[in-house]
């Protein structure tokens, strides 16, 4: 019985590592260039040092690295707290097809993002340091926010586990997983709320540093509220791009779905976008700014907090009211570009904003950042082409699913047929 | 030595009951206090006579190069990862002074709050050390400073962090700092933080005229290791006036407070939420069947 | 402001740390325990839905008795025994254990064999004494194949029997069985309400059942522990 088991286990997983889609194409192509370019960037600042490659130096030590794939896409990943939330907590059926992608896609952004923190580190050998108790630095905020990264990853898989069981046939195993889910959310949308803030909290004493129109004792909190619409923006865009790329893995359900959760996702983003202006504008008040606007740096935040906050707040308002799913594309990508700015803005474009002088990032740290996201794009899809993510799960579980998808089920299909009623009825 | 048995109980019990409602009510703590008081440097700008003296024995001390440039005034010269002291020189309104820039050593560091893995470490006796077998080179220090200072081996594969010591091995045996000790104009002085700083109020009492009425890190960002003396505004001599008087640290202190506070709180909220729309769902499910 | 030694306002986020954890598990435990009495409240309300008393089978040439198993006699003089349609309604597919084995003899009213599903049981009692001549192998493969046909498929035992008339002569039959069975259907909703929803919820057990409601296929089979314990000893050993 045993031998049988293994070879079924081998002949498994052999099928499953073939490649289920062309091989060469323009995407895997520039990938592919990427990634060996940047795996040779990589072997130069391993053997020469980081400044042979990254544009930092002793007045700005951060380079694009930590300051884009860490501070600016961890926020991006913020989309899983809140789709769980939804789901596990509030009991909101409705969004449950995009739940495991999302899901997914945050346990890889932290995966390849807080690993692409491991670049950025001079010494990334010893970063097992503050992990296995030699020495806890506990007054620091990078050792509360690498803790949480490693926890929530932890979260994260255990929350993808059933998929990864219903992919291998593990039918108790399954049935284990699904019942730690509710305490697996919680802990994670605890552990979220903390290290969303406490991204931002990294720069609280850097105060000297940061123009003033960007640094408040607030910046935790902004920090936390921006990356609710940062990540429902990137599951808009990612759904989209999804809903054609993975065409072929997609069930009945997520497909027929789509357009009533991108409305009620621009929803909440226009909520969440208001609120966020709200915020920073409470905080403008609160820092006595007010003659800094008048200021070239003065005009810059204004583009950033009226041109990508405001401004995408209305369009997903309009795409809401007017169901409209082009306007809410539009209005997700000028969020995301928003955030980034915002977060570039205080961690390297208005941090030493005094020196004259200009820093732009080396074209060697773009084509590692790019690579790092390549890299969790092609694993996103190997996982998306094989386990059910986006596909239906396995009919071997009915007995759970049923009565849940039952609903989502009948009040997709009366979307396409009844839109005026369908928008009074919403949620 | 102090610690009698009175003493230990009021600690005791002033730390148990704040521990219990103060740090999760975000008040400010009883400090736990340790008995060394911290040594200390003064330096005096009017008797500096832009020498370099400290930082050649500086150099040769620790096996760094010999300073090659002189302090100009316009240039500024910084410290680096070659260089852990330096001479600067300004044209202030009371004529030509030096001014010498390294690391301060605060009281309450920025960087050893920063640090994640106690690489940089406030010691009792006062200096702030970098402890090369645990750092990550992660520059979080880099970034809390308010006077970047730490200097970061940029072009190395195994790079070192590199800041004052206060020559923290020399201390321990009973020694005094190298550059202290070598510099001929006297303009340096070692001692406990509070008599260089009662010495630096004498000295200005002593001479009101020639003396700014200030002492540079008495207060700033909390205090300072080492202080500063000068006869003019100390922005003339480089020294930045706009870092506060709040120790640098205390601007985690709401953040890092509440986060053991939210994991206590927010998993009873979601649970009392998760279980309240579950009910509501049974509800109208039932409703609905019937 | 003055400080003249070291001072570390964050000293004890250590031990928070470790509290927070420990925390964090206790309030674990200390959730599933309390609501276990919930869950067993949410699991039978959320049962009721159709199932009418016409569905159940009851062939009439059968012999039933009050613990709803059955015993025939065929034309060559053997009997056989098994479980009749209601039980299997209610608790689902089940494994059985504790089977005898042909040549033991068996008492009426001995233990038959045990109902096994996720760690709960029921016994059940043999209707009729005798010889046990066979036991049904197909069930230990196929345990399905005793909820889809109780009566002919789905026997327990062969059984030569040593004392049939009198054994037999209380036992149901034919249209008796049948309003027989339509009265344990109300008997086992009865049990529901008055037993488990008693000792496990603090709601009065009018507001539960709407007038008419039915109950579910398998419903004991979700039903933990205490509740199959209690239809043990309540319900199926009323009358003994």
């Amino acid at each position: 019985m045993n031998r049988e088991l293994n070879t079924g286990v081998f002949k498994f997983i052999l099928n499953e590592l073939k490649p289920k889609g062309k091989l060469i194409t323009p995407f895997n192509i520039i990938a592919l260039i990427t990634i060996m370019t940047a795996a040779w960037i990589l072997f130069i600042r391993f053997t020469s040092g980081l400044g042979s490659v990254v544009d930092a130096d002793q007045s700005r030590p951060w380079g694009l690295w930590i300051n884009f794939n860490v501070i600016t896409g961890v926020a991006f990943a913020g989309g899983a707290y809140v789709v769980t939330f939804m789901v596990y907590i509030l009991g909101l059926e409705k969004y449950r097809p995009i739940v495991r992608a999302t899901v997914l896609y945050a346990l890889l952004a932290y995966i390849f993002y807080a690993g692409a923190l491991l670049l950025d580190l001079g010494r990334p050998w010893k970063v097992v340091n503050p992990i296995i108790g030699n020495s806890f630095g506990i007054s620091s905020v990078l050792f509360l926010v690498a803790w949480h990264f490693i926890l929530y990853m932890g979260s994260l898989f255990i929350e993808f586990l059933p998929a990864i069981a219903e992919w291998a046939t593990l039918k108790r195993q399954r049935k284990f997983f699904a019942s730690l889910t509710l305490a697996v959310v919680i802990f994670g949308i605890a552990l979220s709320t903390l290290h969303q803030s406490g991204l931002g909290a990294l720069f609280l004493m850097a105060k000297p540093k940061i123009h003033p129109l960007w640094y408040s004792e607030f910046i935790p909190v902004l920090f936390f509220i921006s990356s609710i619409p940062a990540g429902l923006s990137l599951v808009v865009v990612l759904e989209s791009i999804g809903q054609r790329v993975f065409k072929e893995n997609m069930s009945f359900l997520h497909t027929s779905s789509h357009r009533k959760i991108m409305f009620s996702l621009a929803r909440i983003c226009t909520i969440s976008l208001f609120v966020y202006f709200t915020m920073v504008f409470l905080v403008f008040l609160h820092g006595k700014n007010l003659s800094y606007l008048n200021t070239p740096w003065g005009y810059w935040y204004l583009v950033e907090v009226i041109g990508f906050v405001l401004i995408p707040c209305t369009i997903f308002l309009y795409g809401y009211r007017r169901l409209n799913l082009q306007m809410v594309r539009i209005a997700a990508s000028l969020t995301i570009i928003g955030i980034i700015l915002n977060r570039l803005n205080i961690s390297t474009i208005a941090y030493q904003w005094y020196s004259k002088s200009l820093h732009f990032p080396t074209w060697m740290e773009v084509v590692v950042t790019c690579a790092v996201i390549f890299v969790q794009l092609l694993v996103f899809r190997w996982i998306v082409r094989r386990m059910p993510v986006y596909k239906e799960s396995p009919s071997w579980i009915k007995e759970d699913m049923e009565n849940k998808s039952f609903k989502i089920k009948n009040e997709s299909i009366n979307l396409n047929t009844r839109r005026e009623k369908w928008k009074v009825s919403a949620e | 030595m102090g610690v009698d048995r009175r003493n230990f109980l009021k600690a005791l019990g002033v730390v148990g009951s704040t521990l219990t409602m103060g740090k999760t009510f975000g008040a400010t703590p009883e400090k736990t206090k340790s008995d060394i008081e911290f040594d200390g440097i003064l330096f005096d700008s009017t008797l500096c006579a832009g020498c370099q003296n400290c930082e050649v024995v500086c150099a040769e001390h620790y096996g760094f190069p010999l300073p090659e440039d002189v302090p100009e005034a316009g240039v500024v010269r910084e410290t680096s990862e070659k260089r852990r002291v330096a001479i600067n020189s300004f044209n202030t309104s009371g004529g030509e002074f030096f001014m010498r820039k390294a690391c301060n050593h605060c009281n309450e560091p920025a960087c050893a709050s920063a640090c994640l893995t106690k690489a940089m470490l406030k010691t009792d006796e006062g200096p702030v050390i970098w402890r090369e077998e645990k750092c990550m080179g992660c520059r979080s220090c880099m970034i809390a400073c308010p006077f970047d200072i730490p200097k970061f081996e940029f072009n190395s594969p195994n790079p070192k962090i590199n800041k004052c010591r206060m020559c923290f091995e020399l201390l321990i045996e009973g020694e005094k700092p190298v550059c202290v000790v070598n510099c001929p104009a006297e303009a340096l002085l070692f001692g406990k933080r509070r008599e260089l700083i009662e010495i630096a109020k004498a000295r200005i009492y002593a001479d009101p005229e020639n003396y700014n009425h200030a002492i540079y890190g008495e207060h700033e960002v909390g205090g300072t290791g080492v202080i500063y003396l000068a006869s003019v505004p100390f922005e003339e001599l480089g020294l930045r006036n706009d870092l506060g008087t709040v120790a640098y640290p205390e601007y985690n202190k709401t953040f890092l407070y509440s986060v053991p506070a939210v994991l206590v709180l927010w998993p009873v909220f979601l649970l009392g939420l998760s279980s309240a729309a579950k009910e509501r769902k049974l509800k109208s499910q039932i409703e609905e069947e019937s | 402001m003055e400080s003249f030694s070291r001072v570390d306002i964050f000293d004890t986020k250590g031990i928070e740390y470790l509290f927070v954890i420990g925390y964090l598990l206790f309030l674990i435990i200390f959730w599933n325990v309390a609501n276990k009495h919930e869950r067993i409240i949410k699991q039978i309300k959320r049962v009721f839905s159709n199932l009418s008393a016409g569905i159940l089978r009851i062939p009439q040439g059968l012999f039933y008795n009050r613990f709803h198993t059955w015993a025939h006699l065929e034309e060559s003089g053997e009997a056989r025994v098994g479980l009749d349609d209601f039980l299997q309604h209610i608790t689902g597919e089940v494994r059985l254990s504790n089977l005898k084995i042909p040549g033991e003899m068996i008492k009426k009213g001995d233990l038959m064999t045990q109902i096994d599903k996720d760690g709960k049981h029921l016994k059940l009692f043999s209707p009729i004494s005798g010889e046990i001549l066979m036991t049904n192998q197909i069930l230990n493969d196929s345990p399905e194949i005793l909820n889809e046909d109780p009566y002919k498929k789905g026997w327990i035992y062969k059984i030569k029997p040593n004392n049939w008339k009198s054994e037999t002569s209380s036992y149901f039959m034919a249209e008796e069985a049948t309003k027989w069975s339509i009265k344990e259907l109300e008997r086992f909703k009865d049990f529901l309400t008055g037993g488990p929803m008693r000792k496990y919820s603090t709601e009065p057990s009018m507001v539960l059942l709407q007038d008419g409601g039915e109950i579910r296929d398998k419903i004991l089979g979700d039903l933990p522990d205490e509740v199959w314990k209690d239809f043990q000893e309540e319900f199926l050993n009323f009358s003994k």
